[in-house]
């Protein structure tokens, strides 16, 4: 579809913003306009400055230059109350939802209409949304009890009850099936129909294609271009993004897979929190080939890769890598056995930001007699292996002894890969998320690492939540869902529709187990 | 390519409005905070924050009617006026070095030891129950550094408590600690009525210990004894242990993020509980060489608040062992001069403690305020 060029007039416009962070420029004099009953998406690399960007126009943030003009007036807001009021609503990326309460509740809470003797008419009124919009939330089940597919919906529905006019969602498809994501596009359709505008903040070039009427493309700051939907195509939006060409598909040989490496059977652990526990998994990886394991967040997939590397002991079941038995033995004993793991929160789980790059990439083998003589860690040894780390995996710093926090994050998720693989090849490599906030390039990067990997003979578990990424680098897929594995799917067909009914926790044979949700 | 090329004409503003022009403030000041911050700024800051609590202190003093500029020239003359003093600065250095290294270890790994003060006690114990127990019996050269391992192992063995207790079962080692340096002064005072008691004798303390126990002086002149080497050698060792073996690698590493810490196979219950154990032991051989250098015979009086002065040396000291050793002959030598001030000029000796405390605030705070910088916004547009 095309969009008429002469009329609509813009409901926002952001005339040559700036916004400066001690170590950078965010935005660096953009210039866009959001006209109503349109979808523009912001498409950038991470760390682009699309968030920001967005953060301003909901008045987290404020411009240090520039100006920013709501139906023609100066938009001068100095908190996201004042957004709302004005009709500005956002979903973001981390929901802000009071998981005790009842979705009511939270929709409600600190407008006017959380007295009591308000709550039927706020009610009535979002029935009455749910309705127009083929919403099903129940109103009054505790938000901590739905899923976080569910838990969007009532973000959306909180900005649908203040009567949005602009509506920013903050990468609204991380968290949602493949059918989920249709389910949201065809409401953002009717919401079009309806005369709002809409700001997709995304990275993903195929939901640009599908939603967008047009593209805003920022790439470090700054605003490169922005075009109609309709007039452009993949290649060059990842031109305009990245500033290069890229290839986004990873060549890679059939796999042949050896013996079972890790034996993985009915597994039980709790989660970090309440939720996510995983209650029965079962699978086997063999070495030389990439499994992947698929699902949408909150599954199980953090409970699982901390069971894997030995933090979160299993209430049952049994674990093997290769015929050793590593049930219930200490993450030091897990990692001589033969497994690496990259965690897929890097700075919590990851790294040590006030390390080195030469410490953390010592890290967990720092009593390794590679590393120590006599008590004393070996300086020297230490800097040569810092330098063939930084040679062998293109790291981008300064110095072996440049603090680790003041890298990129591509740059950091290289130190853990060298880390996890050099001096010590693993026979089981436990990967989650590991190009989760990477830009293009260190992402092409790393997944290039993890078919290298493979290649070399290891058995690779890849836990991610893009499915792009599953069926780009895998040779099976199983998925899990609530704790347990609900079924396989086979990469080679690519079927998002197959997969994402899996992801819901909808079986594809009788004995998958789980119920559906949504 | 650096400016968005108004990529699309019909962004224009409605006809009939104004068009919108770019807002330019004029010049703007910006608070931020500074990705790194280098060591002149921070020497600088120390400097000052400093000259700021000096300077406070002054005020103190001028209202408690003293002369300021003599008062503090009292206080410096008897800090380090002269050899004597010097030496006697480094006499009341000695146990805020053991006790300044002893939270600066803990620190460093976020184990939060305030029980310094009862570690001193338990070390001051053990050493003195050794000295009384096997002093007659075995010669000087094995009696000595058997007083220095049993006042460490009295101090290690108090403070692990502490340590098994926050390892096993989680609890708050701050309210532990803090509870404990209660416990053994309360132990200690029982002992002192009683068991420990010198016979035929009116005050709470023990019999001296054999001449033979104790520690010896370092020069003919003076009251400086060995345990001030000591002290210097466990700056030292504790210098080594945190940068150049793996324990302080894993030490240094549990206070920066325990969590990947715990993902890379380093035990966080044990290393707890070493971290405590060498806190506890450095805070031990501080009463150790108070009973067996200064005072030999335990009393209720003996630390004049060592553990707790302790903490705030190696917060000014920045938790190294270096900047520990600094801060501690500072505060030695602010002690040891404020008695001096007090006789020559009159001004209380007490404002020692307030100017120490000053210290703390102003370093502290300079601490924090480092970390920023004022940037000036200008547009070249």
């Amino acid at each position: 579809m095309t969009v008429s060029h002469d009329s609509p007039p813009p409901l926002l416009s952001v005339e040559h913003v700036t916004k400066l962070f001690p170590d950078v420029v965010a935005n660096d004099d953009v210039t866009l306009d959001v006209r109503a009953g349109e979808v523009l998406c912001l498409l950038g690399e991470n760390g682009a400055g699309k968030t920001t960007l967005v953060d301003m126009l909901y008045g987290v943030y404020h411009p240090d230059d520039g100006a920013i003009l709501f139906h023609g007036e100066p938009l001068q807001i100095k908190s996201p109350g004042e957004a709302i009021e004005l009709g500005i609503g956002m979903v973001h990326q981390h929901f802000e939802l009071v998981t005790p309460m009842s979705t009511l509740e939270n929709i409600v809470i600190g407008t006017d209409d959380a007295r009591w003797a308000n709550l039927p008419a706020a009610r009535k009124k979002l029935e009455g949304l749910c309705e127009q919009y083929d919403i099903h939330i129940d109103l009054d089940t505790e938000v901590g009890m739905l899923s976080v597919g569910e838990q969007q919906w009532v973000e959306i529905l909180k900005a649908l009850y203040t009567d949005v006019e602009l509506l920013i969602l903050d990468e609204p498809t991380a968290v949602l099936t493949p059918q989920g994501i249709q389910r949201l596009f065809q409401f953002l359709r009717e919401l079009k129909k309806n005369g709002v505008g809409i700001v997709l903040v995304t990275h993903k070039l195929w939901e640009v294609a599908e939603i967008s009427d047009r593209v805003a493309v920022l790439r470090k700051g700054k605003l490169i271009d922005i075009v109609n939907t309709a007039e452009t195509d993949t290649d060059e939006l990842v031109r305009l993004m990245v500033g290069r060409d890229v290839v986004l598909q990873i060549d890679k040989e059939p796999a042949v897979p050896g013996p079972v490496v890790l034996h993985v059977d009915n597994i039980a652990a709790p989660g970090r929190s309440h939720r996510g526990a995983i209650k029965d998994v079962t699978f086997e990886l063999r070495q030389g080939e990439i499994l992947g394991l698929a699902g949408v967040s909150g599954n199980g997939q953090s409970a699982l890769f901390d069971v894997l590397v030995g933090v979160n002991p299993p209430t049952a079941g049994t674990i093997h890598i290769a015929d050793v038995d590593t049930t219930h033995v200490s993450p030091k004993k897990i990692a001589a056995a033969g497994l690496s793991a990259v965690p897929s929160d890097r700075i919590h789980q990851g790294v040590m930001m006030d390390f080195s790059v030469q410490e953390n990439l010592i890290l967990g083998r720092h009593r390794s007699s590679a590393f120590v003589s006599r008590g004393i860690l070996k300086r020297r040894a230490i800097r040569e292996f810092a330098f063939t780390a930084i040679k062998d995996f293109e790291i981008k710093t300064p110095s072996p002894v440049h603090k680790i926090r003041l890298l990129s994050g591509g740059n950091m998720q290289k130190v853990i890969l060298a880390r996890e693989l050099m001096g010590h090849p693993p026979r089981v490599l436990v990967v989650h998320q590991p190009t989760r906030g990477l830009d293009i390039g260190a992402s092409e990067y790393v997944r290039r690492r993890l078919v290298a990997e493979r290649d070399r003979g290891a058995g690779v578990l890849l836990i991610s939540e893009d499915l792009d990424e599953v069926f780009n680098l895998c040779d099976r897929v199983i998925v899990i869902f609530g704790g347990t594995i609900i079924g396989a799917v086979d990469p080679a067909d690519a079927n998002y529709e197959e997969i994402g009914l899996l992801m819901a926790g909808i079986s594809n044979d009788s004995n998958g187990g789980g119920g559906s949700s949504s | 390519m650096t400016k968005s090329q108004s990529p699309d004409t019909s962004t224009d503003p409605l006809p009939g409005q104004p068009p919108t022009r770019p807002l330019r403030f004029g010049t703007k000041w910006r608070f931020e905070k500074r990705l790194h911050v280098g060591w002149k700024s921070e020497a600088v800051v120390l400097v000052v924050a400093i000259l700021v609590a000096v300077g406070i202190s002054g005020l103190l003093i001028m209202a408690s009617g003293a002369g300021v500029w003599d008062s503090y020239k009292a206080l410096l003359q008897g800090a380090v006026g002269s050899r004597r003093s010097i030496l006697e600065s480094l006499v009341q250095a000695t146990p805020l070095i053991f006790t300044g290294l002893a939270a600066a270890v803990a620190f460093r790994a976020k184990v939060w030891n305030i029980g310094g003060e009862g570690q001193f006690f338990a070390g001051a114990m053990g050493a003195w129950w050794i000295a009384d127990a096997a002093g007659n019996t075995l010669p000087q050269f094995l009696m000595l550094p058997l007083i220095v391992v049993f006042g460490a192992m009295a101090g290690a063995l108090w403070a692990g408590i502490a340590g098994f207790l926050k390892a096993r079962y989680g609890t708050n080692e701050i309210i532990v600690t803090v509870m404990m340096n209660f416990i053994i002064l309360y132990i200690l005072s029982w002992l002192l009525s009683g068991p420990w008691q010198a016979p035929e004798e009116f005050y709470f303390q023990t019999v001296k210990m054999p001449e033979s126990t104790w520690m010896p002086t370092l020069f003919a002149d003076g009251r400086l004894h060995w345990g001030f080497v000591l002290a210097i050698i466990a700056a030292i060792v504790v210098y080594i242990l945190e940068r150049k073996t793996p324990l302080g690698f894993e030490i240094r590493g549990l206070g920066i993020n325990a969590v990947a810490a715990r993902f890379k196979g380093i035990s966080v219950a044990r290393t707890t509980i070493v971290v405590m154990l060498i806190s506890g032991a450095l805070a031990g051989m501080a009463g150790m060489v108070e009973v067996s250098a200064i005072h030999h015979r335990l009393q209720l009086d003996i630390s004049i608040g060592y553990g707790f002065i302790g903490i705030i040396i190696a917060l000014i000291g920045r938790l190294h062992p270096a900047g520990v050793v600094a801060t501690a002959f500072a505060f030695g030598a602010l002690v040891n001069g404020a008695t001096f001030m007090q006789i020559t000029t009159g001004t209380p000796a007490p404002l020692v403690d307030v100017i120490q405390g000053l210290v703390l605030i102003t370093v502290l705070i300079g601490a924090v305020v480092v970390q920023y910088r004022i940037r000036r916004l200008s547009h070249d547009g």
